[in-house]
């Protein structure tokens, strides 16, 4: 009885520490998807089940934890478009409109399976916390949960490649563990600079049956900005930071 | 037969598309940035309009044509934008040509909207001298405090607007903490001549000015202006996400000595001065089968209350009754000319409603938004029901088909509109 009594009470003593060590894990893969700071070039492709497509160019600025801006650089009619995220607060900037316009990251600005919570995602460490890890041995499943209601996506389910930790797959779920939506990622690639991760993202969901959407990232390499860049007044000026 | 056959092909083509490439590739070579860029939208839009022959509206302005049920309009819209950038420095030219065919005859317009000399010292700082809007407000449909802007047309809140010229400096400050940015926005906007005549008084350099501040997650500005050509006037704005999926925004503007234009029974044109306050309270609220609301909430003070719409329309009458018995139309054309340009503006009255509910993408079509607009004048109970769709099946193009019912008894601002609907078609090509 003694010897379980002191089993337990070591798990108990060491639990924080493998908390401490998952959420070290998550950070790290962060940091193994992009640099804190950074630009990035993406193609946003929207996938209809008769093979329709449309496509979106996007440079995207991301400064520190809680602030990102990606401007649209095509399609005509999308060109200029600009949203900024602050934390958990989202705006557009629609050129003709004028002034930016609050919007929510489960809106979607481009249509399609992607929403703005995916276009403008912040790192998974700082809006989720590691609830379980298991071991599946060449990969591990991490158990994500929100740290607030006002994330897009109540759980995560994440697949990761142990050895470069680097996702593989992520299921989306709500706060019931219905599905929302599956994330893919493929064809890992060496930008440059010590970034080296998958250069493609696929989604799709049981929600829009048939549809799929895919993101492909051209150039992600490290760049500091300065606060101002991540401002209302800045985002018609966006264009001048390519 | 054989021309139905090939447009059911052309429209199937549409919704096809072309079949999906294997692979995907991004280069960024496709996105080389050029110093030169020209871009824009060429629009095709007809509409027709099924005529009110009993309103004041439609004595004002057609009384002269043949008596007619409805009547159509062909417009032909370019709105057609160049810049350049080299540097810290950015020229911008902004030109919108209207070419109509309507029951005058054919007509055309082209207006400079903007014209712009951008210079960007540092992030921080950016000064701007040209002709451009301001975009002051929060509201989607209304701006009470937009002070150096022309008004938004609320059946096309969205639509490109003509700016005035300004010299005006952004001055941004970035924190950390509860309070996150200020910017400092001075705005110098003379009126003369050849430039912003329309603005107010001529003669007069006009001073105004906002700061915005993000604090607490919340937007919040400060504005002014005065200078002469119209009453000073100060106001603010407010715009915060109360939950990641219900936004709260709200306008308010005083202006101390409002001087406004009222016809009186005689005729003549008597100008009231008082203290006008207009405000603006709205919300957008989007459900989880992406269902999205707006709502606002217009008060003008500085609007004609019924009595003083009334005796608008009974002129009007008057003047008809004396242009049928006489053919004089000089009463006629007084009554239509810009004297009364106020109480012929969107919103003339002192309170309404804005509501609009868009669906994104039903029934999981791509690019597809149906949506249903109402606009209702709370002092009279006339209103305005708006459904529409709107598609964007291939990159670049866009249609949208609308129809605008007005609703109101005698007397009141949508019953007295020239129409009883207006049924219209948008095709829009941007490049």
């Amino acid at each position: 009885m003694k010897k379980i009594a002191i089993v337990f009470l070591m798990l108990f003593l060491l639990s924080p520490v493998f908390a401490i060590d998952n959420t070290q894990l998550l950070k790290q893969m962060d940091r193994n998807l992009n640099p804190e700071s950074f630009e990035s070039y993406r193609k946003l492709i929207n996938i209809e089940p008769n093979g329709r497509e449309k496509e979106f160019v996007l440079f995207t600025v991301k400064k520190g934890k809680d602030k990102i801006a990606a401007l649209f650089i095509s399609p005509a009619s999308e060109k200029g478009r600009s949203t900024l995220r602050l934390d958990e607060n989202m705006w557009l900037y629609i050129p003709n409109v004028g002034k930016p316009v609050r919007i929510t990251s489960l809106q979607s600005v481009v249509g399609g399976v992607f929403n703005n919570a995916d276009i403008l995602r912040l790192d998974y460490a700082e809006e989720y916390d590691v609830v379980e890890v298991e071991d599946l041995g060449d990969e591990y499943l991490m158990h994500l949960k929100a740290k607030t209601n006002s994330v897009a996506y109540d759980q995560l389910r994440m697949w990761a490649d142990k050895k470069k930790n680097l996702p593989n797959k992520i299921e989306c779920l709500t706060e019931t563990s219905m599905l929302i939506k599956t994330i893919y990622f493929k064809q890992i690639k060496d930008f440059g600079g010590g970034v080296v991760r998958p250069s493609v993202i696929e989604t799709d969901s049981p929600l829009h049956q048939g549809y799929k959407s895919v993101m492909i990232f051209a150039g992600i390499k490290q760049r500091e900005f300065k606060d101002e860049v991540f401002t209302l007044p800045f985002l018609p000026n966006l264009e001048s930071l390519r | 037969m054989r021309s139905i056959t090939l447009c059911f092909i052309l429209l199937n083509l549409l919704a096809s598309g072309l079949p999906a490439q294997e692979e995907h590739t991004f280069d960024l070579s496709e996105i080389e940035k050029k110093a030169f860029q020209f871009n824009g939208y060429l629009e095709f839009r007809p509409v027709l309009f099924g005529l009110d022959r009993d309103s004041w509206l439609y004595k004002i302005k057609f009384y002269d044509f043949e008596k007619r049920e409805t009547i159509s309009e062909y417009n032909f819209n370019a709105l057609l934008d160049a810049s350049y950038e080299k540097g810290i420095i950015r020229a911008k030219i902004r030109t919108n040509t209207d070419i109509t065919k309507s029951i005058s005859g054919w007509s055309h317009e082209t207006a400079l909207y903007e014209a712009l000399l951008s210079v960007k010292p540092s992030l921080s700082l950016h000064l701007d001298i040209g002709k451009k809007r301001m975009k002051w407000g929060k509201g989607y449909v209304w701006n009470p405090v937009a002070f150096i802007d022309r008004p938004k047309n609320p059946n096309d809140p969205d639509l490109a607007l003509e700016g005035y010229a300004v010299f005006s400096i952004d001055y941004i400050i970035s924190f950390q903490g509860k309070l996150k940015t200020i910017t400092f926005t001075p705005v110098l906007l003379p009126v003369y001549d050849h430039v912003n005549s329309d603005f107010g008084e001529q003669k007069k350099i006009n001073f105004g000015g906002k700061v915005y501040f993000l604090l607490y997650d919340t937007d919040i500005d400060f504005m002014f202006l005065s200078g002469g050509s119209m009453p000073a006037r100060y106001g603010l704005d407010f715009s915060r996400n109360i939950t990641s999926n219900f936004e709260i925004h709200g306008e308010f503007a005083y202006i101390p000595d409002y001087s406004k234009k009222v016809f009186q029974e005689d005729g003549t044109v008597g100008e009231e001065k008082y203290a006008s306050t207009n405000y603006l309270l709205g919300i957008r609220f989007l459900t989880k089968t992406n269902t999205t609301f707006f709502f606002e909430y217009l008060k003008k003070g500085n609007g004609y209350t019924s009595n003083e719409m009334e005796c608008f329309s009974s002129l009007i009458d008057q003047a008809y009754q004396s242009y049928l018995l006489t053919g004089n139309d000089s009463q006629l054309k007084f009554l239509s000319s810009a004297t009364s340009q106020a109480y012929r503006t969107f919103a003339p009255m002192q309170d309404y409603i804005y509501l609009r509910i868009n669906q994104k993408e039903p029934w999981n079509i791509l690019y597809f938004i149906p949506s249903f607009t109402s606009i209702f004048n709370l002092t009279d109970k006339s209103f305005s029901l708006t459904p529409e769709l709107l598609y964007s099946p291939i990159t670049n193009l866009e249609f949208r088909m609308k129809i605008t019912v007005l609703l109101g008894k005698g007397g009141s601002e949508f019953g007295e509109k020239q129409n009883d609907f207006r049924l219209e078609f948008r095709g829009r090509y941007y490049f």
